[in-house]
């Protein structure tokens, strides 16, 4: 019995994993898109998010049945939990890595206008990566090295959000345009607040104490 | 062993407890007979003279009680009993000692009652009257004995209980410490037991059986960790729920990034990459899957296929390759070839423009040698350009073949300015050579090649006025050759792109030339083991040196 548990928590690891990959495709997928204005990608992001969808309900059951059938205690308790309070923020990061993608077709990035959204597409990219990365590698540096990086993605917010503000300023026609870039770096901000999440996450089911930074 | 030991020995101290009691009881009981037979005979003997002497009425005094005292007629009829009435007795007369008596004087028998607890002796005596004296005695039958010593019986058996466990435990103690002490992995030849010899023979075989077979399986694992660590590819077994079964540093490196680290659980932990997932799914569903990755500037190349055993898919196999070189080659080649047809097609195009106006006869008769100039021209380009490919195939094939032999570097790079003296003329350049004559060991076609593809660069990027020096030095160790000019030089991000082929620094193709000359220059000096440095500010010059290794020579 206690076997077929350990086998059900491996398989609990591997699916998480799985969907943090696919959630990882799916925001490189919508930022490149974005940046190289590529809908061809935008259409896989749009893709990532039903499957990442898909896998959400398989490790949420998954997770449901191991605590009916196998009452966890301690330890396992602690990383089952957090399997279920990670997938909603990773199912969120897939969300919004669809809505940057669906985005797309409306916004042109043009060279040359000094924009930061690109540095920030890249650092929330990275943010995710090793917010997954940290949860593969039960490694605690690297998910506290999340939450400095998401400091750095809110400046760069408040940075995209100053430019826009100069943008509209300038040529008050652009406004539209100005109004959805806001929006992909808002949906990026929120990205890097989902992946700070499920970096506090592995640090509660590697340590037992929730760092509440938020 | 002590259940064991503690059973045997209650056993052997029942059954000796046993046998003791039937002996004594049974030796006992014989004896006890006898002499209560025998004290019959004395008491009946001497009842008997009373009654002789003293009649019936002896009978009547209070004599020794215990004993049951019968007289009977010699039909058998009951005269006196001093226990019952003899009225209400019944006659005697078949009575076994009764009828004994009456024949032969004297007669016993012994009977036992109802309840077998007792029997009674008789003794009858034929008194001289005829009639019968019988005196009986009760005594206990051997069952009652045995009952009677079941009590101290019980006793003694819970004492062998007892006994039997403290010494079954102790007993087994003894026998088993020097069993216990003797250390298995390595028996001496010294058994505590005789008995035990064979035993740790055995063991002492077995144990060298097994540390041959350890170190069979040491010795076949470290080759196979050696065989797949030292493979440049990654190898990876992974089982159908995609654990990691095996796997060699290679796959970390090139799946990980890293080879330091946890050991991977799961084949994702390693790789998390939209591809890999593919490969190690379709690989778990039965389907061989190749894969490129492609991150950052690397290049990697998954293989899975699925391992199956007994019809079901156990598992799969990956091999990971890194084909970042291959990639990078195979995208030159492409880019040459490329190349080569753009090259080749720009003069053939104008042959082909210039060909039809004059076939079309719209030149006039004074222009004609104007036009042809130009076909001589670019078909000349056309033929340099196709040498400079062969001269490169060739150098890629392993070089021309032609003898090593000593050559001068100075005359060399003297007939090369000599020949470039007209087009140098022509620009405005002045030329210089410096140095003295150094012998180094080459190919004499090569050297010059290389000479004259760097002076003929040095002249045609020059400016009006400028100068080409080069420099011929023996520097004890190696000769150097350096070729400086006062041109437009080479920007600094392309400074590594020069050698290329087809490469131009100078993108609108101005001066001419047909992209291979440093290619050619680059791989000359490799194929003598000489090297090329280049140093150049943009708007300067450039300063080409090479340095040829004179223990060739």
């Amino acid at each position: 019995m206690r076997n077929k548990f350990e086998e059900q928590l491996e398989r609990l690891h591997v699916e998480l994993i799985q969907m943090g990959a696919l959630c990882e495709d799916g925001i490189s997928a919508a930022a490149e898109a974005l940046l190289q204005n590529n809908p061809g990608l935008a259409q896989t992001a749009i893709d990532a998010e039903r499957e990442i969808d898909q896998k959400e309900r398989e490790v949420e059951n998954l997770c449901i049945k191991l605590l009916l059938q196998q009452q966890p205690v301690a330890k396992d308790l602690r990383e089952i939990s957090a399997a279920l309070k990670m997938i909603s923020d990773l199912e969120r990061i897939g969300d919004q890595a669809s809505d940057i993608a669906e985005l797309v077709p409306y916004v042109h990035l043009e060279e040359g206008t000094g924009l930061h959204i690109g540095d920030m597409a890249r650092a929330v990219i990275r943010m995710v990566t090793d917010s997954v990365d940290s949860f593969v590698k039960r490694d605690l540096d690297l998910a506290r090295a999340v939450y400095t990086a998401d400091d750095k993605v809110d400046a760069l917010f408040d940075q995209v959000k100053q430019e826009l503000i100069g943008m509209i300023a300038k040529d008050a026609s652009r406004g539209e345009q100005c109004m959805d870039l806001l929006m992909v770096a808002k949906y990026l901000e929120r990205i890097g607040d989902h992946a700070t999440n499920v970096a506090e996450w592995v640090e509660y089911s590697i340590t037992n104490v929730h760092p509440d930074k938020n | 062993m002590t259940k064991r030991i503690f059973r045997s020995i209650l056993a052997v101290s029942l059954a000796v407890l046993l046998a003791s009691l039937l002996l004594i009881v049974g030796v006992l009981h014989g004896y006890f007979q006898d002499s209560v037979l025998a004290d019959l005979t004395i008491r009946t003997a001497y009842i008997a003279h009373g009654i002789e002497n003293e009649g019936i009425g002896y009978l009547e005094e209070d004599l020794p009680g215990g004993c049951r005292i019968t007289l009977v007629d010699t039909d058998g009829t009951v005269l006196y009993d001093n226990r019952e009435d003899p009225a209400q007795m019944e006659n005697h007369a078949d009575r076994e000692e009764i009828h004994e008596a009456a024949m032969l004087g004297q007669g016993r028998a012994v009977r036992h009652s109802d309840t077998l607890s007792e029997k009674t002796i008789y003794y009858a005596l034929r008194l001289s009257d005829g009639t019968i004296l019988r005196v009986s005695d009760t005594e206990y039958s051997v069952w009652r004995l045995v009952i009677q010593a079941m009590q101290p019986m019980a006793l003694v058996l819970v004492l062998a209980f007892v006994l039997a466990l403290v010494l079954a435990s102790r007993v087994s103690r003894q026998l088993l410490q020097p069993i216990n002490a003797l250390d298995l992995s390595q028996p001496g030849d010294q058994a505590p037991y005789e008995e035990l010899a064979p035993l740790l023979g055995k063991i002492r075989s077995q144990n060298r059986q097994i540390q041959k077979q350890m170190l069979d399986l040491k010795q076949r694992q470290e080759e196979f960790t050696t065989i797949t660590e030292n493979m440049s590819e990654g190898f990876l077994v992974i089982d159908q729920e995609t654990r990691v079964l095996s796997y060699n540093s290679a796959a970390l490196r090139l799946l990980r990034g890293s080879v330091e680290g946890p050991a991977p659980d799961t084949a994702f932990a390693l790789n998390r990459e939209a591809g890999f997932r593919r490969c190690v799914e379709d690989a778990l569903a039965g389907r061989r899957r190749e894969e490129l990755l492609e991150k950052d500037s690397s290049c990697r190349q998954v293989i899975a296929s699925p391992v199956e055993q007994d019809g079901a898919i156990a598992g799969a196999v990956l091999v990971v390759l890194d084909v970042t070189e291959k990639e990078q080659r195979e995208s030159l080649r492409r880019e040459f070839t490329a190349n080569v047809s753009h090259e080749l097609k720009t003069p053939l195009t104008s042959i082909l423009g210039t060909a039809e106006i004059l076939q079309n006869g719209l030149v006039k008769p004074e222009d004609v040698s104007h036009f042809a100039g130009n076909i001589h021209r670019e078909a000349g380009r056309l033929i340099g350009l196709v040498n400079n490919i062969i001269k490169l195939s060739r150098l890629d094939e392993g070089g021309p073949t032609t003898t090593w032999e000593n050559v001068d570097l100075y005359q060399t790079a003297k007939s090369a300015l000599d020949r470039l003296s007209a087009a140098a003329e022509q620009r405005q350049v002045t030329l210089e050579l410096r140095g003295d004559p150094v012998q180094v060991h080459g190919v004499p076609q090569i050297v010059d090649e290389i000479l004259y593809n760097l002076c003929d660069n040095a002249v045609v990027y020059n400016r009006p006025g400028g100068k080409v020096c080069v420099t011929v030095e023996d520097t004890g160790k190696s000769a150097r050759v350096m070729v400086e000019d006062t041109g437009i030089g080479i920007p600094q991000e392309v400074q590594s792109r020069v050698f290329e082929r087809f490469y131009r620094a100078d993108k609108s193709h101005s001066a001419g030339g047909t992209g291979l000359g440093l290619s050619i220059v680059k791989h000359g000096a490799a194929y003598l083991g000489a090297k090329v440095t280049l140093e150049s500010e943009e708007g300067k010059g450039s300063t080409f040196t090479l340095i040829f290794p004179k223990s060739s020579i």
